[in-house]
């Protein structure tokens, strides 16, 4: 008996050595590491796919260009199907093979988890794809940021396009029920009344729901001037308009960010005509002097989705973080590198973002208005940039 | 080949453990058990806590479906209702854990007890569906009752201990797996017992177990309280770990994953539940593995999701239309070969 | 109650029941395979997805005109209930009804993860192809598309009705139906009638999802239909095909009120409320027939 248990203690001593966190691999700690739960499969994968080139083209041209303080930038993704356990377990992989400094997550529901482990660690600075308001508070969220406008945000920047177009006019809100579709509904509420403007139905439609006729009826006996639909992608919008229109609805149509990538607003066909939303960066076609914008048609000629912008500008905000850190002498701690952030003031994004921004708070308030046309097929600005 | 196994008196012979190969094997367990946090990193400290939540929510299920024969697909409801309850009272009372843990149980308890009353009248499917309805409630409640958060769900603080916080997986795997031992004893010691073996009575035919003088309708309702509390205490386990509980946490398809894990590892048996649900917890890891160990890796990962979807659904058709008993049979057959060797069986 | 708005109630209802009439097909290819063969199909929302994404494929991607488009994709349908019969459903002839079910339910999965490789999780639109024309009974406006769906669900379901009644396949599967070794007896290809009710199943289901596609768009989560389709079925009679129709737009006119009255995250619960009401009170459905135990 006494020779099986020996031998079984020295196999059991050589699986401890094997598995054992020290023989992790020897990571040049010169490297500026960029994790990411990133949806590259499952309801959200189209964004995934996006945000992956996008973090992936920004590494690749500052790596290009001698990385940070002669530092290289490592990126680590792991796909995450849009599920948050699976999230979360791809963090706890990276964060336990890597030294990471910066990290992207895919969802609210991954940002709020992992919000706890960011803070207790201290070392990661975290943006995601989402814009959720409740994330947006530096006291609860210190080592996050959202790339753009929070929900409300969005919200306020086209309830303040319908005050400047059409004062006093009647607001309808159109959302799904999720989490995602009720974040900015309340204080937006409170916001179109602020601006004086009525709202005058706010209905929720259950979510994976196909016949939305009822929906409809209500929308329509409501009579708005404007309808803002938020918490979907493309469903159930075609038909609402659809139907809409068919019932002589003589609402305009308007949406938040995850509707306004070009390629699914086109999806909307004919109908879809003077379908307008909140977008806050450019689009891969917009014309205007963007040099940024140049250098990504040059590096990817075939069109890139705003989801690949946005995963482009967090890059570049992380990178620029961590510039500003190593400017200052400063160790890459999650305190530093947010610091850093809000040290942003009037920094130029290269056209990403048509102005100058400063990130003073969690978010950034900035939004322009675009309109689609469906002859040209492309979305054009409806108005200027608008800043909170 | 095993020999000298015969016992002179009842009580051995009803022993859980009663051969010393056995007794020897389980020391082992136990000291892997004990060493493998020393060992391991994060990750894999993470992959063992949620198996062992799921081990402990299989079990649960497993007494309800496996051994009594009532199918359900409202584990994940009342998981549901365990976590929120720990949530609440961690966030809003600030109990300790082994209250909290209990009272999520015996909230869950209830729950089960509610949902088991139409058991009598409604049998077989009518009844696995009405457990779908059961979630589907619970998930209303949870999404649009304010106490419980709405839609965004309450964050938890840690668990803590004697004013340690029990905020790393290394901390939460002493207190995860222990409790799902106790539960695990706890499941097989009671079909020793004269409730266990009504439950199996049940499962076989019902109508002669009422025969025979079993009250249907206490000991079904016993069945499901117990299943839900095994959940509920699952369920808050669950809150501790991920620390954040929304309604989005227990959909149906959770349901269907701890079903399809107890069909894996075979129904109707203790070790079944431990088999299938590290099983089925570990495949997408293992996919995951070989994904990476493929050449042309990143086209390949698109791909992972779907794949991942599909496996499990053929695991489950898989297992249904050639190992109706699961991993639990391939084991005993393993098993019978090294018992009877070297005789052929 | 003189100022209660009867117009709108009107109007909410007439949407609600067309809306109903969708339900009732899906409804209708679920009954299929239940009165012929006793199996639970909780797959039947996946194969309504399977079907609109064949028919997506004909339509969109190979550009083929409807005339094609659509008998292509409910052949096609045809085929994969053929052989989903075949593969999973036939080798589990004798076992207990619960593990057929949760082949269904593994069926559901395989289904859900293949649309997802051949095409990706994004939703899409089918192309239209129902007339555009608002329909108008009085003042109350009625989507035409709904109004369409539920004409054809209406004319389908007249049509199974008779051929149950009159020809001899439809007799046939009853006779399966009732009693297995009897049917063997008077020389009824019982094989062949399983086929038969799985093939006709998915190509019904095939159509319903054509139509519902149509309305809502195509995405690999479309399967959550087959969840109100169950409380249709349970609400009917699983095995009764006008249990199918009535249940199917009486839960139509319940989500539509629930939905117009109370608020839309009312809908599912309403449906669900209603479903376990039934189960207590009426668990075999309204013109189900009432199963009995023996020993």
């Amino acid at each position: 008996m006494e020779k099986i248990h020996r031998r079984s203690l020295i196999a059991a001593a050589g699986a401890a050595a094997l598995a054992s966190p020290l023989s992790v691999l020897a990571q040049s700690n010169e490297d500026i590491v960029i994790g990411g739960s990133i949806p590259l499969t499952g309801v959200f994968a189209f964004a995934g796919v996006g945000i992956n080139a996008g973090i992936g083209d920004y590494v690749k041209m500052v790596n290009d260009a001698g990385g940070i303080k002669g530092r290289k930038i490592k990126y680590v993704p792991e796909d995450t199907g849009y599920k948050v356990d699976v999230s979360v377990a791809a963090f706890k992989k990276i964060t336990s093979q890597n030294k990471v400094n910066l990290y992207y997550g895919d969802s609210t529901g991954f940002s709020k988890t992992i919000n706890p482990e960011l803070d207790r660690g201290g070392n990661i600075l975290m943006a995601g794809a989402s814009f959720a308001t409740e994330l947006n508070d530096p006291k609860k969220y210190p080592n996050q940021f959202l790339v753009g406008p929070d929900y409300t945000e969005m919200f306020g920047i086209l309830l303040k396009h319908i005050a400047q177009e059409k004062p006093g006019a009647k607001v309808a809100f159109v959302y799904s029920d999720s989490e995602f579709g009720r974040d900015p509904i309340d204080s937006s509420e409170a916001l179109a009344k602020q601006l004086g403007l009525s709202v005058a139905i706010k209905i929720m439609t259950p979510a994976g729901s196909v016949d939305v006729s009822t929906e409809v009826i209500k929308l329509r006996r409501a009579r708005p001037d404007y309808t803002i639909f938020h918490g979907y992608i493309l469903a159930p919008i075609p038909e609402f308009i659809t139907q809409g229109k068919q019932q002589g609805m003589t609402s305009k149509w308007m949406g938040t960010f995850w509707t306004m990538d070009s390629s699914t607003v086109m999806k909307m066909g004919a109908d879809g005509d003077g379908f307008m939303g909140v977008m806050p960066y450019r689009y891969y076609y917009d014309t205007e002097k963007a040099p940024m914008l140049e250098k990504i048609r040059a590096m990817r000629p075939e069109y890139q989705s705003t989801a690949y912008m946005q995963g482009f500008l967090a890059t570049m905000l992380f990178l620029e973080s961590a510039k500003r850190c190593l400017d200052g002498n400063k160790p890459l701690t999650g305190d530093n590198l947010k610091a850093a952030l809000n040290s942003i003031k009037d920094f130029d994004t290269g056209g990403v973002i048509g102005v100058p921004i400063t990130i003073s708070g969690n978010s950034i308030p900035v939004g322009r208005v675009y309109k689609a046309d469906m002859k040209a097929k492309k979305m054009v600005a409806a108005s200027d940039w608008i800043k909170l | 080949m095993r020999i000298g196994t015969l016992k002179e008196t009842y009580v051995a012979d009803a022993a859980l453990f009663d051969s010393r190969t056995q007794k020897v094997w389980l020391a082992v367990a136990a000291a892997l058990l004990v060493l493998f946090p020393f060992m391991a990193s994060d990750y894999w400290l993470y992959l063992a806590c949620l198996v062992s939540i799921n081990v402990a929510s299989a079990t649960g299920l497993n007494i309800l479906t496996g051994y009594t024969g009532l199918v359900s697909l409202g584990q994940a409801a009342f998981m549901g209702l365990g976590a929120y309850t720990v949530a609440v009272l961690e966030t809003k009372v600030g109990s300790p854990f082994v209250l909290n843990l209990l009272a999520g149980g015996f909230v869950a308890m209830l729950g089960g007890l509610i949902v088991g009353i139409p058991s009598l009248r409604v049998k077989g499917l009518y009844l696995a569906i009405a457990t779908i309805a059961a979630s589907f409630i619970a998930h209303f409640i949870f999404a649009n009752w304010k106490f419980t958060g709405g839609t965004g769900g309450l964050s938890v603080p840690p668990a803590t201990l004697f004013g340690l916080p029990l905020d790393t997986s290394f901390r939460l795997y002493w207190l995860i797996v222990p409790v799902t031992v106790l539960m695990l004893l706890g499941a097989a010691n009671l079909f020793r017992t004269r409730v266990g073996r009504a439950f199996i009575a049940i499962r076989d035919r019902d109508i002669s177990a009422e025969v025979l003088g079993i009250p249907l309708l206490r000991y079904k309702l016993l069945s499901f309280g117990l299943s839900s509390f095994y959940a509920g205490v699952a369920g808050g386990l669950w809150a501790y770990f991920f620390r954040v509980v929304t309604p989005e946490s227990f959909p149906l398809l959770m349901s269907i994953f701890f079903l399809a894990a107890i069909i894996v590892g075979g129904m109707g048996s203790i070790l079944g539940g431990i088999l299938g649900a590290v099983f089925m917890t570990m495949v997408p890891e293992l996919l995951k593995l070989v994904v990476d160990l493929l050449p042309g890796g990143s086209e390949l990962t698109v791909f992972l999701s779907p794949v991942r979807t599909v496996i499990f659904g053929l695991l489950i058709i898989g297992f249904l239309v050639f190992e109706p008993h699961g991993l639990a049979e391939v084991w005993r057959r393993i098993r019978r070969f090294f018992h009877l060797w070297p005789f052929r069986n | 109650m003189a100022n209660f708005d009867w117009a709108y109630l009107f109007e909410i209802s007439l949407t609600g029941i067309a809306g109903g009439g969708l339900y009732a097909l899906a409804a209708l290819a679920f009954v299929m395979v239940y009165k012929a063969t006793r199996v639970v199909n909780i797959a039947i929302g996946e194969m309504l997805m399977a079907g609109a994404y064949l028919f997506f494929t004909f339509a969109s991607m190979f550009a083929l005109p409807l005339w094609l488009a659509i008998p292509a994709a409910v052949l096609g349908a045809g085929l994969l209930g053929a052989v989903i019969e075949r593969t999973m459903i036939r080798p589990l002839l004798g076992e207990p009804p619960i593990s057929v079910f949760m082949v269904t339910v593994g069926l559901a999965s395989v289904l859900v993860g293949l649309v997802e490789m051949i095409w990706t999780a994004d939703q899409r639109r089918l192309p239209d192809f129902m007339p555009t024309k608002p329909i108008m009974i009085g003042d109350a406006f009625l989507a035409p598309k709904v109004f369409w769906g539920a004409m054809i669900a209406v004319v389908f379901i007249a049509a199974v009705l008779l051929v149950f009644r009159f020809w001899r396949g439809g007799v046939a599967l009853r006779a399966t139906a009732s009693d297995q070794a009897a049917a063997y007896s008077v020389g009824i290809n019982v094989p062949r009638v399983f086929s038969l009710a799985w093939v006709a199943s998915g190509m019904l289901a095939a159509i319903s999802g054509i139509i519902v596609g149509s309305i809502g768009g195509i995405s690999s989560s479309m399967g959550v239909f087959g969840l109100s389709v169950l409380v249709v079925v349970i609400v009917g009679g699983l095995d009764s095909v006008l249990g199918a129709l009535i249940g199917g737009l009486l839960i139509g006119l319940i989500e539509a009120l629930a939905g117009a009255y109370l608020g839309g995250e009312y809908k599912l619960l309403a449906t669900f409320i209603v479903l376990v009401a039934v189960l207590l009170v009426r668990p075999y459905g309204l013109f189900g027939t009432h199963e009995i135990e023996r020993l």
